[in-house]
């Protein structure tokens, strides 16, 4: 696998041709590597969430071309490339957190044995074990923000969409699940694309930052963040995070600027 | 070291706590009924005292109670028959979307008209004394409600519910029985539980058309028309118990199907 996400030449267009018509994005070319923590940032409107959906073939592109694992991202989608994580958990209310979690494997066809024990072993890696059996209300917002992070894992997809996963969270619980993300990047390998509107959060989290512009969506500039890895709450107060910091703002204002 | 005051409530203090506010304002209503009955010495044609109506009920009760289950047979028949329609067709809507676009707008429709209305044409249809007749009338009350709430519990989803199992690449079918359905039981049981008294009232007032001479709501119009004011009181309560029974069963049902359910959880937390 050369390359985990490859984007050449895409637009999104809603609406076209009617008087509402919307131009998303225009002119996108981003390669992504496996492996690779891209996090997305931009002022609203600037399309990130869009090229987050195109990607993940939950929206179709108006021009351009989206491959995934090396092959079009529409045929990515059914090989379940795919883990989402959107800003609301979006759990099944009717589902117990292991049920929950064993969603995806259920359509999937997985026989019972294989779900359980799926299922026990991620929400053992986000710390969850003790309320499989809950059900979603039952639990914080961060607790079902990990629930489905576990979810999102559980059919080791190769490539994970996180759209502001912790944007409707407290600042500290916030922070705690960054490390927690970046914990299970670490153990799992897994490519991470990540749409965010917090600089501090895409900085700590990220290996590269893409900056994007709005009216109509571009990518404004592409932003290596190397700092060592792992990253801990020294990384947060070290001097090379705020020049990072610095050099991500400085990208984000000239985009307002425009 | 445990104290008195630091021990949880007893479960029958939190009952009584619970239900003293309701059963209180019960026997007083019952009560200030009596007394004004009493007090300004209302004629019993016009309105019974309740000990009236509770002895009239005990003398009679060979009569009204099987007058009640006759008609309580056309309620939950009709409600069945009514229910199972309402789901079904909601069903096929959510598979083909063009019945949904061409169906819902006279089911909206139709749910606003008097349905009641067509009692008289149903006993010509089925026979004046057929249950059928009112079963049929039933039917047609609840399907409307079952049916339009069943296509909107089934339609109304998160988009990121939606995306998610897209996400999976789920087949439609699984889309349906592990999100479009679950999503519409809430929808579905807020109709069933309306239609519940819809039920019984139906089943009584196209009894008043004509009907059976076992039947509820003919006994009430004989009695009232006879000025039998506490016999026709006392089969009244017997409809009264009738529908609330019907509406609790209903909702044990609801509470068995989806315990997870803030309706419900709200009273199994406190």
């Amino acid at each position: 696998m050369s390359t985990a996400v490859a984007i050449e030449g895409v637009a999104k267009i809603f609406n076209e041709g009617s008087s509402d018509q919307v131009d998303a994005l225009q002119g996108i070319d981003l390669h992504i590597e496996p492996g690779e923590f891209l996090s997305l940032i931009g002022p609203s409107g600037c399309g990130k969430s869009t090229l987050l959906r195109l990607i993940g073939d939950l929206l179709e592109p108006s021009g351009g071309k989206v491959t995934v694992a090396d092959k079009p991202a529409h045929q990515a989608r059914l090989d379940r490339e795919y883990g989402m994580v959107f800003q609301q958990a979006t759990l099944y209310e009717w589902r117990s957190v292991a049920k929950n979690v064993q969603l995806p494997l259920e359509v999937m066809g997985r026989s019972k044995t294989e779900r359980e024990d799926r299922a026990d072993a991620m929400l053992d890696l986000v710390g969850l074990s003790e309320f499989k059996s809950h059900y979603p209300w039952q639990l914080s917002g961060g607790m079902q923000q990990r629930v489905a992070i576990a979810r999102a894992l559980s059919f080791e997809p190769s490539i994970l969409l996180m759209d502001e996963p912790f944007g409707a969270l407290d600042e500290m619980t916030r922070e705690r699940m960054q490390a927690e993300v970046l914990d299970i990047w670490s153990q799992t390998g897994t490519t991470i694309v990540f749409v965010t509107h917090s600089i501090p959060e895409a900085v700590f989290i990220s290996t590269r930052v893409v900056v994007m512009s709005p009216r109509p969506g571009r990518i404004a500039d592409v932003i290596d963040i190397d700092l060592p890895q792992p990253r801990d709450e020294d990384t947060r107060e070290s001097d090379r995070f705020y020049e990072k910091l610095t050099e991500v703002r400085e990208a984000l204002r000239g985009v307002e600027g425009q | 070291m445990t104290t008195a005051a630091a021990r949880p409530p007893s479960a029958l203090r939190i009952a009584a706590r619970r239900y003293l506010p309701a059963t209180l304002i019960f026997l007083g209503g019952i009560a200030l009924w009596e007394l004004i009955v009493i007090v300004f010495d209302i004629q019993g044609f016009l309105l019974p005292k309740p000990s009236r109506i509770a002895s009239t009920f005990v003398e009679e009760f060979s009569v009204v109670v099987p007058a009640g289950w006759f008609t309580m047979k056309e309620a939950v028949g009709g409600f069945v028959i009514g229910a199972v329609a309402g789901v079904l067709i909601a069903l096929t809507t959510a598979r083909w979307t063009v019945v949904k676009d061409g169906l819902m707008p006279f089911a909206i429709a139709v749910n606003a008209t008097p349905i009641i209305a067509l009692a008289p044409i149903m006993n010509n249809w089925f026979g004046i004394t057929n249950p059928m007749a009112k079963m049929a009338i039933v039917a047609v009350i609840v399907f409307f409600p079952v049916m339009i709430n069943m296509v909107r519990g089934l339609t109304e989803i998160d988009t990121r519910q939606l995306e998610l199992m897209r996400s999976y690449a789920s087949t439609p079918r699984e889309l349906l029985l592990k999100v479009r359905v679950p999503n519409a039981l809430p929808y579905l049981f807020s109709a069933l539980k309306v239609g519940t008294s819809l039920s019984v009232i139906a089943a009584i007032v196209s009894e008043y058309f004509g009907g059976s001479r076992d039947a509820l709501g003919i006994y009430i119009s004989q009695q009232a028309a006879l000025f039998h004011f506490a016999e026709a009181w006392a089969a009244i309560l017997v409809a009264s118990f009738s529908g609330i029974i019907f509406y609790l069963i209903v909702t044990l049902i609801e509470r068995a199907v989806m315990p997870w359910h803030s309706s419900i959880r709200n009273v199994a937390g406190t």
